[in-house]
């Protein structure tokens, strides 16, 4: 094949483009899950009756 | 409701937030998935099938990925320019966040575009870069997809922010027409149109097939690009929400 080196780096750079097409979003959305996952932790650990009077009273 | 035309119901339905999660994390999958299958059957073409170019030797194998991801380039902003319009004129949500997906992709297929259009002129024009009006309004064009980026990230409010870069995208049509018709309108180091989708191509029909084979593909996964990264914006847009919460303990 004639201009090999030239033919490699321009379908190298497509499929290096399209790697992280692909893997961008999933990563994001599985950051966006786990936050998710995280406030849902936080919100469970909390009292289920606060005490508003409290609050309220100050 | 009831009397309503289901293909305006599903639109209606589409705008939910939950329902649009669903849609997109069923079918992301499916545009990546078949995208890449129909691209790997045009690299096989591209690259094992179709005879070398009695002039330019195998350099012109460039050419299929060179010209989908050209063609992308100028498509997604179009795509992106009237998801954004839809979203200024009627504040539908769904819209800008299509819209914002759009300009990542964008922007990868402009660089494919300028990285592999610069690959083949080393060998075939002897430089990596020219001045030349088609490539100097693409990458004007990468500016502006870069602009729209931008803009969406500096901006606090996701839909104050969606609005602005909405309206860049807007503005930046106009490029569209000059890229497109920058070898008929001034003196271009960069061949003219070879390849027509209506009239003959001066293209030999025997190097045809791979490059349309490829066409399909980027299209394809496009459609699943743009599916998972509006996915993962609207999680963001809707973080706190129930339904968020209540999907993501589900394991997904």
């Amino acid at each position: 094949m004639s201009y090999r080196e030239y033919v490699i780096a321009a379908y190298a750079v497509f499929a290096v483009m399209l790697a992280w097409d692909y893997l961008a979003p999933r990563f994001a959305i599985a950051r966006q899950l786990r936050a998710a996952r995280r406030l849902a932790a936080r919100r469970a650990a909390r009292p289920d009756t606060p005490d508003r009077s409290t609050e309220l009273g100050r | 409701m009831s009397d309503m035309n289901p293909v305006i119901r599903w639109f209606h339905q589409l705008g939910s937030p939950p329902y649009f999660d669903r849609f997109a994390a069923r079918w992301a999958p499916w545009g990546y998935g078949v995208g890449a299958v129909v691209m790997a059957w045009g690299v096989y073409g591209a690259l094992f099938q179709v005879p070398a170019d009695y002039q330019q030797g195998d350099s012109f194998r460039i050419l299929y990925i060179h010209v989908p991801a050209a063609w992308m380039s100028l498509l997604v902003f179009a795509l992106m320019a009237l998801y954004s319009a839809i979203a200024l004129i009627w504040r539908i949500k769904l819209c800008e966040i299509l819209a914002m997906a759009c300009a990542p992709i964008g922007a990868a297929f402009t660089a494919v575009t300028l990285a592999t259009g610069s690959i083949w002129g080393k060998p075939m024009w002897g430089t990596w870069w020219d001045w030349d009006p088609r490539l100097t309004s693409q990458l004007v064009l990468l500016f502006l997809y870069l602009g729209v980026i931008g803009l969406y990230h500096a901006i606090d409010d996701r839909r104050t922010a969606a609005r602005a870069a909405g309206l860049l995208a807007l503005v930046g049509v106009v490029m569209l027409p000059v890229i497109r018709y920058s070898v008929v309108w001034w003196n271009s180091l960069h061949q003219g149109q070879t390849i027509r989708v209506f009239g003959e191509s001066s293209m030999d029909p025997s190097m045809l097939p791979p490059l349309v084979w490829m066409l399909v593909g980027t299209k394809l996964w496009f459609a699943g690009s743009l599916l998972a990264r509006a996915r993962a914006d609207n999680l963001q847009r809707e973080a706190g929400k129930d339904w968020v919460r209540r999907m993501a303990g589900a394991g997904t």
